[in-house]
C-alpha cells in the first residue's frame, strides 16, 4: 500500500512540474529573459515569490521555464539510452558466449568512468548545449540499461514458457520480443525512473560547472551558478532554483522507488 | 580458486584489459575533437611556429595507433608529457594535487559511513516504526539533494551566516593539521551526504534481510538487549552489502569532487580537470580524467576483492 503511495505522490511531483514545464509560456509569469536593470535583486514579494535576479530577471519565471531544459535533456537522455542499450543487452543475454563479450566488455569500459567524469571529458570534446548534454548523458547511461536487459533476459531465457516457444518453432526475434521483452520490462522501467532523475542533476551540474546549457536559456544549473556570486545581496537567487533541482529529483527517487517495490517485490532499497 | 590471494589475483588480471580500454576510449575521444588538436590546445595565441612546436612535441604527424603506444608506454612509467600552457609536467600536476582530493574522498567517506549506517541500522532495526519512516524520508531527501547547491547552502549558512567555518581554500596536512581540518569539513559534508543517504537505504534494506533470521530471534530469546542484537548479531551480517555500497560510493565521490572542489576552491585534481576541460587543454583532460577514472576502477576491484576475503561462497563464482 505504501509503495504504491510512494510511486503515486512521485507519479505527481512529475506529472506536476511536467506540466508547468509545457505551459511555462503561458503562465503570468513574465519573460525568462527580460532584463529590467531597475528591479535587480529585488526580493521576494507576492508578486514575485522567489525574488528577482541581478539582471531583473522573475527568478520563478526562469525555474518554471529552467525545467523545459531540464526535463527534456533527462528525458532525451533516457530515451536514447533504452534505444540503443536495451536492444544491446537483449542481444548480449540471449547469445551469450562471444556476442555477449564483443557487446559488454566495452560498455564495461564506459562503466568504469564516474558518471559526472565521462560526461564532462564528452562535453570537452564535443562542445556545450542542451542536446549534447543529452547526447553525452545517454552515453553514460547506455551500459547501465543495457546490464540491465541483460541480466533480466539471462533470468528469464530459462523458464519453461521460453523453452515451450522455442518447441513450438518460434523464431528468434519472437521469442525474444513477446516472451523475454516483457520480463525486462519492469527492471528497465525502474532504472530508466532512476535515470531522469540522474539526468536531471548532472545536467544541472555540468551547467553549473559551465560546460552544460549555454546562457541565454534558462538552466537549473546555470542560474546556482549566476546566483553564487551575490548569495549575500540575494540568497534567493541560489535557494530557490536549488529547491527545485530537488524537488523534481525527489519525484523521479519516489516514483522510481515505488515503482520497484511494487513491480519487484524482491529487490529493495539502494540506487 | 577457493584461497583469497587467487581470487585477488584474478579480478586484478581482469582489470588490466579494462584499463587498456579505459586508456584507449581516452585517447580516441581526444582526438575526436573537431579541428586540429594543436589549435585547440593553443587558442586564440596560435601562431605557426607554436602550432609546429606542438605537433611535434606530441607526435601529432605520427599515425595514430603508434601515437597511442607512445602515450601508454609514457603513461605507464608515470610520464604523462608536457603542458603546453605552463610549460610543467603534467604527471607532476597531478601528484601535487592527488593529495588534496584523496583526503577529501576519505574524510567524505568515513563521514558517509558515520552518518549512513546508523540511520539504516536505526529504521530496519524497527521497521515501520516513527525512526523507520524519519529514516526512509531522511533517505529519499538526501539522495535527491544536488551535492552542488548543497555546498553552496553550508557556505551560505554555516560560513558566512554564522562565520564558523571556512568557506574555501586549502591548508596542506603538513603546514597546520587543524586549519586543514576546518577546511575539509564543509566539503567531505557536502560531498558525503547524499552517499549517505544511499548508504543509509541500503543498510537498512540489508538488516532487514537478516533480522528475522534464527540466530537473531536466538540471541533476543537469550534476553540480550536490542541494541547489542543489532550491533554484534545484525551489523556483521549485514555487512556485506554495506561495504560493497560504501565501495562503490566513495569511487563516486572521485566524480563528485570535481563539483566540490570547484564551489570550495581546493586545489584537487577534479578542479584541475575541470580547468583543463574549460581551457580547452586537452593533454592535461586525456591524462586527468585517465587518472581519475583508474581511481575509480581500482576501488571499485578493491571493494570486489574485499567482498570476496568477507564472503568465502563470492569467490566460487
Amino acid at each position: 500500500m505504501t509503495h504504491a503511495r510512494v510511486a503515486v505522490a512521485g507519479l505527481v511531483v512529475v506529472a506536476t512540474l511536467a506540466l508547468l514545464a509545457v505551459v511555462a509560456p503561458l503562465l503570468p509569469v513574465g519573460s525568462p529573459t527580460e532584463i529590467s536593470k531597475d528591479r535587480a535583486l529585488q526580493a521576494p514579494s507576492p508578486a514575485e515569490p522567489f525574488g528577482m535576479d541581478d539582471l531583473g530577471r522573475s527568478v520563478l519565471s526562469r525555474v518554471a521555464h529552467a525545467y523545459r531544459v531540464s526535463l527534456a535533456v533527462a528525458v532525451t537522455a533516457a530515451l536514447l539510452a533504452l534505444l540503443v542499450g536495451v536492444p544491446l543487452g537483449l542481444t548480449a543475454g540471449y547469445a551469450e558466449g562471444l556476442a555477449d563479450q564483443l557487446i559488454m566488455r566495452p560498455l564495461d569500459v564506459l562503466m568504469s568512468f564516474p558518471a559526472i567524469l565521462l560526461a564532462l571529458a564528452l562535453m570537452s570534446v564535443f562542445g556545450t548545449g542542451a542536446l549534447l548534454v543529452a547526447v553525452a548523458l545517454a552515453v553514460v547511461y547506455t551500459p547501465i540499461v543495457a546490464r540491465v536487459a541483460r541480466a533480466a533476459v539471462v533470468a528469464t531465457k530459462v523458464e519453461v514458457y521460453v523453452d515451450g516457444a522455442r518447441a513450438l518453432g518460434a523464431t528468434v526475434p519472437r521469442v525474444v520480443l513477446a516472451h523475454v521483452l516483457p520480463n525486462a520490462a519492469a527492471p528497465v522501467l525502474v532504472q530508466a525512473s532512476v535515470l531522469m532523475a540522474l539526468g536531471i542533476l548532472v545536467e544541472a551540474a555540468l551547467s553549473f560547472l559551465g560546460v552544460g546549457v549555454r546562457p541565454p536559456t534558462p538552466s537549473l544549473g546555470l542560474m546556482l551558478a549566476d546566483g553564487r556570486g551575490f548569495m549575500l545581496q540575494a540568497p534567493w537567487m541560489v535557494v530557490f532554483p536549488g529547491l527545485a533541482i530537488m524537488l523534481a529529483v525527489l519525484g523521479f527517487n519516489m516514483l522510481a522507488d515505488g515503482l520497484r517495490d511494487w513491480l519487484d517485490p524482491q529487490q529493495t532499497g539502494g540506487r | 580458486m577457493s584461497s583469497p590471494w587467487l581470487y585477488a589475483a584474478r579480478r586484478l588480471l581482469l582489470a588490466v584489459p579494462l584499463l587498456l580500454g579505459m586508456s584507449l576510449l581516452v585517447f580516441g575521444l581526444m582526438r575526436l575533437v573537431p579541428g586540429d588538436p594543436a589549435v585547440a590546445v593553443l587558442g586564440y595565441k596560435a601562431t605557426p611556429d607554436g602550432i609546429r612546436a606542438l605537433r611535434e612535441a606530441f607526435h601529432l604527424d605520427e599515425p595514430l595507433p603508434q601515437q597511442y603506444v607512445r602515450w601508454l608506454a609514457g603513461v605507464a612509467r608515470g610520464d604523462f608529457g608536457l603542458d603546453f600552457r605552463q610549460n610543467e609536467p603534467i604527471g607532476r600536476m597531478i601528484l601535487d594535487r592527488l593529495p588534496v582530493t584523496l583526503e577529501l574522498t576519505l574524510l567524505a567517506t568515513l563521514c558517509a559511513a558515520l552518518i549512513g549506517i546508523p540511520l539504516g541500522l536505526l529504521g530496519g532495526g524497527r521497521r515501520g516504526g516513527a525512526a523507520d519512516r524519519t529514516a526512509l524520508a531522511v533517505g529519499l531527501v538526501g539522495i535527491s539533494i544536488p551535492d552542488f547547491w548543497l555546498g553552496i547552502m553550508l557556505i551560505l549558512g554555516v560560513s558566512l551566516g554564522l562565520g564558523l567555518l571556512p568557506s574555501g581554500g586549502f591548508v596542506p596536512l603538513a603546514e597546520s593539521p587543524l586549519e586543514n581540518l576546518q577546511h575539509l569539513v564543509l566539503p567531505a559534508l557536502t560531498l558525503a551526504l547524499s552517499r549517505a543517504a544511499v548508504l543509509g537505504r541500503l543498510t537498512r534494506a540489508a538488516v532487514l534481510d537478516v533480522v528475522h533470521r534464527g540466530f537473531v530471534q536466538v540471541a533476543r530469546a537469550k534476553g540480550l538487549a536490542e541494541r547489542w542484537v543489532l550491533v554484534r548479531h545484525v551489523l556483521p551480517n549485514a555487512a556485506i552489502p554495506i561495504v560493497t555500497v560504501l565501495g562503490l560510493q566513495t569511487g563516486y565521490m572521485l566524480g563528485g569532487a570535481i563539483v566540490v572542489e570547484m564551489i570550495f576552491t581546493l586545489p584537487g585534481v577534479g578542479r584541475l580537470t575541470l580547468d583543463a576541460v574549460l581551457e580547452r587543454n586537452y593533454p592535461v583532460v586525456q591524462s586527468t580524467v585517465l587518472t581519475v577514472g583508474a581511481m575509480f576502477m581500482l576501488v571499485n576491484l578493491a571493494t570486489d576483492i574485499l567482498y570476496g576475503v568477507i564472503d568465502p561462497r563470492i569467490r566460487r563464482r
